[in-house]
C-alpha cells in the first residue's frame, strides 16, 4: 500500500510540436558518444547508456532521481544535431507550408480578405467538430494559385516533395539549349505553309534588341536576359526555358519558416504558441531513457542492444563525422552526403516503414523496430498493450456438455479452481471457515492461495506453511481462497459478437479438464463440442460479482435483445423428447411417470390422467403440466402444426415443440420470462431439457441407414418421374435447337432455356421427395426431427431417401470445366441434365462418380462463401464497433457521443428496451389483459395483495443454493 | 420531376423559430453545434432552410407514434 500514491486528476492535455530549448531543458544529458558500455561493463558518462538517463540493472542507483530500477521511469536525455534534418512525421505539413508561404517575406500568399475566410471557416468547422484539414488543405490550395507575393510582390515558384523528406523549388529557368532552339525557329517548319523564315534583322527589328546582340545570342555566345527571352519567345513563338530544380536544405526551410509571422500560420488552424513551424526541422533530438530502450543480457553473458539503441548510436556516429568534416573544411559534395545519412537516420529512427526509403536493418537482415513501428498496428502499442491487455484470473480451456448442470452454472475444473482465487475479508464471523482453507493448503481443493496481513505483507500459503499459517489468521486478514461451488465468474467464447457471448455463470467444481455447460447455453455462445474452448475469467471485488449476478447471469440473458423474444431454450434432443412426450399424448405407469419427472423438483406425482384396466396412469401432457406456472394460460399453434391450448398451467392439447419450448421465440418459454421471471423461466428451461432427456431416453430415440430406406415399389415410382422429366427436358432442348422456344419476358432464349430445366428438375426432385414421404411413418426419427424442428428439414429427408437434386454454383446449373462441356465424358454443347450436375442419385442409394464431382463443386461453393462471409462480417463488425463504442445512452434519455453530440434524443427514437417490447405487431403488449390481472389479484385479498405487489421486487441476486427458498417465498 | 419531399416515406420537415430553439438547446443543455445535422441541399430540407435553421423532422414511429428529432442546417 505504501508504494501506491493517491490518484491525481488530468487537468488538460496539449497537443502540438516541442521546442527544442524544451528538449534540451528536460534533458538529463547531453550525449555524445556512441559508445555504451566501456571495457569492464559499466556504462559510458555522457554515452546511450549514462546512468543518469535512468537505471535497468536491480541494485543500481539513478544519476538523476536518486531511486532504483523499477521505481525510477527514466530520463530523457538529446543529441545536438550538427546540421539540421526533417522531421519525417511533419513531411506533409512541411510541404503545405512552403507551397502556401512566401519564398522571399515568409508571409501566408492570401490576402487580408482571404485570410477572413478561412479564420472563419475555421470556427465554423471547429464548432461542428468536423475535419480542419479540409479547411486548412483548401487555404493552400488558394494559396498555390497566387503567383506573386500580395505583401512584397516576389515571384512564387512551385514546390515539389521527393518523399519522404527532399523539397525542391522548380524555377523556369533559360535551357543551356537556347541557342540551338532559337536558329531551329527562326529556320521556320517547312511543313507548316505559312511559317516564313525569319532573319536576324527581322528578329532583331521585331524585338527591339539590337542586331550585334541578336548575332551574339544566335551563337549562344550571349545568354539573354528575361526580357530579352520573353520578347523572342513571343516574336518566334518557341519555349526558350527550362526546369530548374533547386534543392531546399533543411537549414533553408528552418530559415524560411522562422520568419513565419504567429497571426499567418494561425489561419492555418496551427497555435503559434505550442506550434512554431520551424520545431518540424530539428536541431535536438531528445533520446530517450534506457528505460524505454533496455539492453538485455543473454545467456553466454553478452549484452544485447535494443533496437532503438542502435539506430542511436548511428545517429551520433554520422553527427560526429559530419562535425569532423564540416570543421576539416571538406568539400561540399561530401557534406551533402553526410547531412543526406543523418537525414535517413534521424528519419528510420522515428520510422522504418516509409516507403520508397530502404529500412534499416539489424545485422542479421531483420529491419530495425524503430519508434512508429512500436506504436502501429494489431501487436503496437495502442491496439496490443493498451486496448487489449493481458488479464489476471483468468482460464482457458476445452468445453464440454452436462446436462445435469442448470444453465446458469459452469462446470470448472479443480485444477482451475484452485488457481482461481477470490478474496476473504476475514472477521470473527468467518474466521474459522478461512482457517479452514488455509489450512488445506494451495494443493487439496478448497484451500488458500496467500494470505495477506493488516500491514499489507503478502505470504505464500504452502503444504509446509499451511498448518501453521492457519492458526495466525485473524479477523482483519485477507485469504485469496480457491473458487468454491456458488462463486459467480463471467464466461466467453470468440467471436464475442453480441451481449450474450459474455455471461455470468455460478461455478460448480469438478473434476477432469474440461469446462462443463449445459447445452442450452450453446446458441448464445455459439458453441459446439467439436473442440471449442472458452474463456473463464474470476471476478476480484464485490462491485464486479454483485454486477455480474445482477445483470450478467445466463438467466438474465434469456430474452434476446435482438429480436425481444427468447434466445435460450430447450434445442434439439430436448425438442424430439418432448414432442414424443406429448404428440400422441402417450400414457405412464406410476413407475414410468416418476422417472420422467425424477430429474425435477416434482417428487410427488399429481392425481392419475384416468384407469386402464384398474391400473392408474398419466398422460404425457399431464406430465409435463408440471413443470408449467400453475396460472398460465397460452394458446397458439405448434411447429408441428397442431393447436397448443394451456389453460390454468395445464396442457390441454397440443404438442409440445419448437415452437412451444425452443430457444428464438419458443411460446411458453418466451412468455414465462416476460409475464412471470427470468428465474422461473430459468427452471422452467432446465426442467424442461431435464424432463425431455428423461422421455427420449423412455422412448429410445436413434437413425441409421434403414430409416431412410423405402420399398422398391417406391423407387421405381421415383425412378419414373426422374425418367419423365428427362424427357420433358429433352422435349425443351429439341424445341430450342429447333429455334422454336419463346423466350419469356426480359429473357434471352439461352436463358429462358436454362430457367425451364431448372424447374422441370426442380419439379422432379419435390415429386421424388413426395413419394418417399409417403412412405415413411410418423414415428420415423428423421420425420419426427423434421416435424417438431428439433434438427433437419424434409429436404435432408428427401435427398436422403428420393434424389438430391440438381448442383449449382452461382446459382446456375454448373457451366464451368472444358470447352463447352463440364467433363470430358460429355459430348460438346450436350445441355441434358446429368450433364450439368443434376444428381438422379439419393445420398442412400450413393452418387455416380460424375454426381459425385458436380456435388463437391456445389459443396465447394458453400465452403467457400462462408469463408468468405466470416471474414468479412468481422471487420464490418469491427468497424461499426469502433464507430459506434463511444455513444452512450444518457440519464436525460438522450444517445451522445463523447462530445456530448446528441446522436438520438431518445433512445432508438422510443427510449424503450427491445426485450420489454412487443416483438411483433400480431403479438402486441396485452395492455388489457395484463390491467386485468393486477385488478384480479387486488380483488382477492385487498391490501395485502397490493402490499404485496408494490413491494414484492424479483430477487435477480440468488444463487441457485437458495432455489428452495425462493420457491417457498413464490408458493407456485 | 419527382419531388421527393412530398413522398409518404418522408417525415415532416419544419423550421423551427428561436423560441423553440431556446427551449430546446435549455431541455438537453447543449450548444447549437450539438444538434444532429442536415444538410442544407437534402432533398428533404424546407425550401427556407437556411445555414444554421434548425428543423423539426417529426416522424411517425411504430412505438411511440411521433419523434420528434431536431437538426441544424449546415453546408
Ligand atoms: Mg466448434
Ligand atoms: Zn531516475
Ligand atoms: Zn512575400
Amino acid at each position: 500500500m505504501s508504494s501506491q500514491q493517491t490518484p491525481k486528476t488530468i487537468g488538460s492535455l496539449n497537443f502540438g510540436l516541442m521546442d527544442p530549448e524544451e528538449y534540451r531543458e528536460m534533458s538529463a544529458t547531453k550525449v555524445i558518444t556512441a559508445d555504451t558500455y566501456d571495457d569492464d561493463g559499466f556504462p559510458i558518462d555522457m554515452g546511450l547508456m549514462d546512468p543518469r538517463l535512468g537505471v535497468i540493472d536491480p541494485g543500481l542507483e539513478c544519476k538523476t532521481c536518486g531511486k532504483h530500477s523499477g521505481s525510477c521511469n527514466g530520463h530523457f536525455g538529446h543529441i545536438e544535431l550538427a546540421a539540421p534534418v526533417i522531421h519525417v512525421g511533419f513531411n506533409k505539413l512541411i510541404r503545405r507550408l512552403l507551397r502556401g508561404t512566401c519564398r522571399n517575406c515568409s508571409r501566408l500568399v492570401l490576402d487580408e480578405h482571404e485570410r477572413d475566410e478561412f479564420r472563419d471557416r475555421l470556427t465554423r468547422t471547429r464548432e461542428l467538430q468536423e475535419d480542419l484539414n479540409d479547411v486548412t488543405k483548401a487555404a493552400i490550395r488558394q494559396a498555390r494559385k497566387k503567383d506573386t507575393c500580395p505583401f512584397c510582390g516576389e515571384v512564387q515558384y512551385d514546390i515539389q516533395h521527393e518523399k519522404p523528406t527532399t523539397y525542391y523549388e522548380v524555377q523556369q529557368v533559360l535551357s543551356s539549349e537556347f541557342s540551338q532552339r532559337i536558329v531551329a525557329a527562326m529556320e521556320g517548319d517547312e511543313e507548316e505553309e505559312d511559317s516564313q523564315p525569319v532573319s536576324p534583322q527581322e528578329l532583331s527589328d521585331k524585338t527591339g534588341i539590337a542586331a550585334s546582340r541578336v548575332q551574339e545570342i544566335i551563337s549562344g555566345e550571349f545568354r539573354p536576359r528575361e526580357e530579352d527571352r520573353k520578347a523572342i519567345e513571343k516574336v518566334l513563338d518557341v519555349d526558350l526555358t527550362e526546369e530548374d530544380m533547386n534543392k531546399l536544405m533543411p537549414s533553408d526551410i528552418r530559415d524560411w519558416f522562422e520568419d513565419i509571422p504567429d497571426e499567418d500560420i494561425e489561419v492555418l488552424g496551427m497555435v503559434a504558441e505550442r506550434s512554431r513551424p520551424e520545431w518540424m526541422i530539428l536541431t535536438v533530438l531528445p533520446v530517450p531513457p534506457v528505460t524505454a530502450r533496455p539492453s538485455i543480457t543473454l545467456d553466454n553473458g553478452q549484452r544485447s542492444e535494443d533496437d532503438l539503441t542502435h539506430k542511436l548510436v548511428d545517429i551520433i556516429r554520422i553527427n560526429q563525422r559530419f562535425m569532423e568534416n564540416r570543421e576539416a573544411g571538406a568539400p561540399q559534395l561530401i557534406i551533402e552526403d553526410l547531412w543526406e545519412l543523418l537525414q535517413y537516420h534521424v528519419t528510420t529512427f522515428m520510422d522504418n516503414e516509409i516507403s520508397g526509403t530502404p529500412p534499416a536493418r539489424h545485422r542479421s537482415g531483420r529491419p530495425l523496430k524503430t519508434l512508429s513501428q512500436r506504436l502501429k498496428g494489431k501487436e503496437g502499442r495502442f491496439r496490443g498493450s493498451l486496448s487489449g491487455k493481458r488479464v489476471n484470473f483468468s482460464a482457458r480451456t476445452v468445453i464440454s456438455p452436462d446436462p445435469t448442470l442448470s444453465l446458469n452454472e459452469v462446470g470448472v475444473p479443480d485444477r482451475v479452481a484452485s488457481e482461481m482465487t477470490q478474496t476473504m475479508n476475514v472477521n470473527e464471523r468467518n474466521l474459522e471457515e478461512a482457517q479452514r482453507y488455509v489450512a488445506n493448503g494451495p494443493e487439496a481443493h478448497p484451500g488458500a492461495n496467500y494470505v495477506k496481513r493488516p500491514d499489507g505483507r503478502r505470504l505464500k500459503v504452502t503444504e509446509k506453511n499451511c498448518e501453521e499459517l492457519s492458526e495466525k489468521v485473524e479477523p482483519g486478514w485477507e485469504v485469496s481462497r480457491h473458487l468454491i461451488d456458488g462463486d459467480i465468474i463471467i464466461f466467453n467464447r470468440q467471436p464475442s459478437l453480441h451481449r450474450m457471448s459474455i455471461m455470468a455463470h455460478e461455478v460448480v467444481v469438478m473434476p477432469y479438464k474440461t469446462f462443463r455447460l449445459n447445452t442450452v447455453v450453446c446458441p448464445p455462445y455459439n458453441a459446439d463440442f467439436d473442440g471449442d474452448e472458452m474463456n473463464m475469467h474470476a471476478l476480484q471485488n464485490e462491485e464486479a460479482r454483485a454486477e455480474a449476478r445482477v445483470l450478467m447471469r445466463v438467466q438474465e440473458q434469456i430474452l434476446s435483445p435482438r429480436f425481444g423474444e427468447n434466445i435460450i431454450g430447450a434445442i434439439q434432443d430436448h425438442i424430439s423428447g418432448t414432442y414424443l412426450l406429448t404428440h400422441e399424448n402417450p400414457h405412464f405407469n406410476e413407475t414410468q411417470a416418476l422417472d420422467l419427472l425424477r430429474a425435477t423438483r416434482i417428487d410427488e406425482l399429481p392425481e392419475p390422467s384416468g384407469t386402464e384396466d384398474g391400473t392408474p396412469y398419466w398422460t404425457g401432457r399431464d406430465l409435463f403440466s408440471e413443470l408449467l406456472p400453475d396460472d398460465m394460460n397460452l394458446a397458439f399453434t405448434s411447429e408441428a402444426g397442431d393447436d397448443v391450448v394451456i389453460e390454468d398451467g395445464q396442457l390441454l392439447e397440443g404438442t409440445i415443440d419448437d415452437s412451444a419450448v425452443g430457444g428464438f421465440g419458443g411460446e411458453i418459454v418466451d412468455t414465462t420470462a416476460k409475464m412471470y421471471s427470468k428465474t422461473r423461466a430459468r427452471i422452467l428451461i432446465n426442467e424442461v431439457a431435464s424432463l425431455a432427456m428423461r422421455s427420449i431416453m423412455h422412448f429410445g430415440f436413434s437413425i441409421g441407414i434403414d430409416d431412410e430406406s423405402i420399398p422398391e415399389a417406391a423407387e421405381e415410382h421415383i425412378q419414373e418421374a426422374i425418367d419423365n422429366a428427362y424427357e420433358r427436358v429433352q422435349e425443351l432442348i429439341e424445341t430450342y435447337d429447333r429455334g422454336e422456344l419463346e423466350s419469356l419476358p426480359g429473357r434471352t432464349v439461352d436463358e429462358t432455356l436454362e430457367m425451364k430445366i431448372m424447374q422441370t428438375l426442380g419439379k422432379a426432385r419435390d415429386s421424388a421427395g413426395d413419394i418417399a414421404e409417403d412412405h415413411f411413418a410418423d414415428d420415423n426419427p428423421a420425420v419426427v426431427m423434421a416435424e417438431s424442428g428439433a434438427r433437419g428439414s424434409l429436404l435432408n429427408l428427401t435427398q436422403m431417401a428420393g434424389c438430391v437434386g440438381q448442383q449449382a454454383v452461382r446459382g446456375e446449373r454448373i457451366n464451368r470445366g472444358y470447352e463447352d462441356r463440364t467433363l470430358s465424358h460429355f459430348k460438346q454443347d450436350d445441355l441434358s441434365a446429368d450433364a450439368h450436375g443434376f444428381v438422379e442419385a439419393s445420398y442412400r442409394s450413393g452418387l455416380d462418380p460424375k454426381e459425385f464431382f458436380f456435388h463437391a463443386m456445389g459443396g465447394r461453393e458453400g465452403l467457400v462463401d462462408t469463408a468468405v462471409r466470416t471474414s468479412k462480417s468481422g471487420y464490418l463488425q469491427r468497424r461499426l464497433i469502433n464507430a459506434l463504442s463511444e455513444l452512450e445512452t444518457q440519464y436525460d434519455g438522450t444517445v451522445r457521443d463523447t462530445s456530448d453530440t446528441i446522436v438520438q434524443f431518445e433512445f432508438g427514437e422510443d427510449g424503450t428496451s427491445p426485450v420489454r417490447v412487443s416483438s411483433d405487431e400480431e403479438n402486441s403488449v396485452d395492455v388489457e389483459g395484463i390491467a386485468d390481472r393486477v385488478l384480479d389479484e387486488e380483488f382477492q385479498s385487498a391490501e395485502q395483495k397490493q402490499e404485496f405487489l408494490g413491494e414484492r421486487a424479483e430477487p435477480t441476486n440468488l444463487s441457485e443454493h437458495a432455489d428452495d427458498w425462493w420457491m417457498a417465498e413464490g408458493d407456485d | 420531376m419527382v419531388d421527393v419531399s412530398q413522398h409518404e416515406l418522408v417525415p415532416d420537415h419544419t423550421v423551427v423559430d428561436d423560441e423553440e430553439i431556446e427551449d430546446v438547446l435549455e431541455e438537453y443543455d447543449i450548444k447549437k453545434t450539438d444538434l444532429p445535422k442536415l444538410q442544407r441541399l437534402d432533398p428533404a430540407a424546407p425550401d427556407e432552410a437556411s445555414v444554421g435553421d434548425v428543423v423539426r423532422v417529426t416522424r411517425d414511429s411504430r412505438t411511440t407514434d411521433q419523434a420528434v428529432v431536431y437538426r441544424l442546417v449546415v453546408d
